[in-house]
């Protein structure tokens, strides 16, 4: 292989690499802080233990699905390999919680609003 | 208008009368449904959750939610107390007449779940009634039973049973007068109102079968019944206030709500008929409330909240006689019409302020409505408060405090604004103003 041929191999290499890659979802945490409030404070609580009728959110980005202490998790929930990235958490809240997790105890429609959603995502990666 | 000789008579009413508009006043005190702590208990929910200020009354989305499904979520740590307590203390300066301070009323509520298909609300209220003396009543009381998570043509429904003692009291947007406490006080009303003289509230019993279809389309329909006489008094209750012997009553309601998370809307109609014999030993009267009411909400993201909502009922009457009272003889028919109109603003579920216009109006009858004949009586209620407790990041979230400054207004009483009683030569008159009240009240809930 010539030298231009393995050039342009690296760089296809790295251009496929980078669109294989996951696009970075840019929120704006402090506007994800009013869409949580909006959307999901009703039933989550961001303090560390504090569960309402749905979980505490404390470390939620990073946590395995099912897995706070003390709460009583649908078998759906629990029996789920999830673990919640921002990926998850995307496809997860982007649509009705009982058809991403059939079962699940969750009510909750879905937001569709694109940027409110990766505004929210935002904010909860900042709960730790 | 009355011939002189007539109005003594017509005077001696009013005043008995008028102690029943204070007394109603009573209710917008210290009497609406409050952010109740065992429910916060039971939910891990703070009182914020569910009511707009975080003492209430006004309900949030989340709040009618939870009435709907018959007060029984839960955070699912087993089973919690379901008993809460509230004291309220008031200074009361009234336009005319003495200031006191006293410890107005203490509450007791028993409420909370006890399956996931049964729970309820019952309040137990002792109120000052002067002379170191209270007065212990049942007040509001709603036992529910649900059926949630169901499925018609693919669409989320739920159904339910709601025993309870006052026709509206139980309704999930909680804008009608028997729900928000919020009812034209003057010297007639309808009956769906609970401010009106001899009204059903807490002293009828009644079931009523409910639906929410698709989250959005709520129906219900049921009967009622008064609660005997002795029953009314063995409960705390003076039978001068009895709503009379009811048969045929229905009680029906539709409404359409939207709940859109930082925005809410609901558009209902409510209906209530029956033959009310009062005095229960006399003719019966065919009575038929008819009304719709309109709310609004702006959530947002619940620093600044406003809320608005308009009730309209009209009451047609066909009297059962036409007796003759000082000289006149009384109208067969009648109407009676009582509109409410509230805007509250809230900041940071913590600060609030609350103007409410109520005008009440309806067919002139010399004989039934005293000197004028004219029962039209426009009144206001602004309300001020700070309830600094019973949010998510509060020092406690599950019990609250509440500090409140509120002031009534008359403007028009028995449709007249001045010298309302007709006072003779000589004698003091009284003008609506004279009715005004101010207060200050510290409540607190735990």
């Amino acid at each position: 292989m010539s030298l231009s041929n393995r050039f342009y191999l690296a760089l296809f290499a790295l251009v496929a690499g980078g669109l294989a890659t996951p696009a970075t979802r840019a929120g704006d945490a402090a506007a994800g802080k009013d869409v949580f409030k909006s959307e999901c404070a009703e039933c989550h609580a961001v303090a560390e233990g504090r569960n309402k009728k749905g979980p505490s959110l404390f470390g939620i980005v990073g946590r395995k699905a099912g897995s706070v202490a003390g709460y009583d998790y649908s078998d759906a929930l629990k029996q789920s390999p999830w673990t919640w990235t921002t990926e998850q958490l995307h496809t997860y809240l982007s649509q009705p919680a009982k058809k991403a997790n059939p079962g699940t105890k969750m009510k909750y429609d879905g937001l569709d609003d694109a940027k409110d959603l990766d505004n929210l995502i935002s904010y909860l990666e900042t709960l730790h | 208008m009355l011939p002189p000789t007539n109005r003594c008579a017509k005077r001696r009413n009013h005043t008995s009368l008028l102690a029943g508009v204070l007394a109603a006043l009573l209710l917008f005190v210290t009497g609406t449904a409050q952010a109740i702590p065992a429910y916060a208990r039971q939910t891990g929910a703070a009182c914020a959750d569910c009511h707009a200020g975080a003492y209430g009354p006004a309900l949030t989305p989340y709040g009618m939610r939870f009435k709907l499904g018959g007060y029984t979520d839960t955070d699912g740590k087993g089973t919690k107390i379901p008993l809460a307590l509230q004291l309220t203390e008031t200074h009361s300066n009234p336009a005319r007449g003495d200031s006191s301070t006293t410890l107005s009323e203490g509450d007791l509520y028993l409420a909370g779940r006890l399956t996931d298909q049964v729970g309820g609300f019952v309040k137990v209220e002792a109120d000052h009634t002067g002379h170191n003396t209270y007065n212990t009543k049942l007040s509001s009381v709603d036992l529910r039973f649900v059926a949630k998570e169901l499925k018609i043509g693919g669409k989320d429904t739920l159904f339910g049973i709601s025993v309870n003692n006052s026709p509206g009291f139980n309704d999930p947007i909680s804008a009608l007068p028997s729900a928000s406490f919020l009812g034209p006080a003057g010297i007639t009303g309808s009956l769906l109102n609970p401010s009106s003289p001899n009204s059903l509230a807490n002293r009828v019993i009644g079931a009523t079968a409910y639906a929410l279809y698709d989250d959005n389309w709520y129906g219900e329909a049921g009967t009622y019944r008064s609660l005997p006489t002795s029953q009314q008094d063995h409960l705390g209750y003076n039978i001068g206030g009895d709503p009379g012997r009811l048969r045929d009553t229905a009680y029906g309601r539709f409404a359409y709500m939207k709940d859109m998370k930082k925005q809410f809307f609901s558009a209902g109609v409510v209906g209530l008929t029956t033959k009310r014999q009062l005095p229960r030993s006399g003719p019966s009267d065919d009575i038929v409330d008819l009304g719709y009411d309109l709310t609004y909400q702006y959530l947002g993201n619940r620093d600044h909240i406003v809320q608005l909502a308009y009730v309209n009922i009209l009451e047609k009457r066909d009297y059962g006689s036409t007796p003759l009272i000082g000289g006149v003889l009384a109208r067969d028919k009648g109407i009676v019409h009582d509109q409410t109109m509230t805007v509250t603003y809230t900041f940071k579920q913590t600060y609030g302020l609350t103007f409410t216009h109520f005008k009440s109006t309806g067919s002139r009858d010399l004989a039934r409505f005293g000197p004028s004949g004219d029962p039209d009586t426009t009144t206001n209620l602004i309300s001020l408060y700070w309830a600094p407790f019973g949010k998510d990041d509060s020092y406690t979230s599950i019990a609250n405090l509440k500090l409140a400054a509120t002031w009534f207004r008359f403007s028009r009483f028995a449709g007249r604004e001045d010298d309302i009683f007709f006072a003779p030569p000589g004698t003091q008159r009284t003008d609506a103003r004279d009715l005004n009240a101010f207060s200050i009240s510290a409540s607190i809930a735990f």
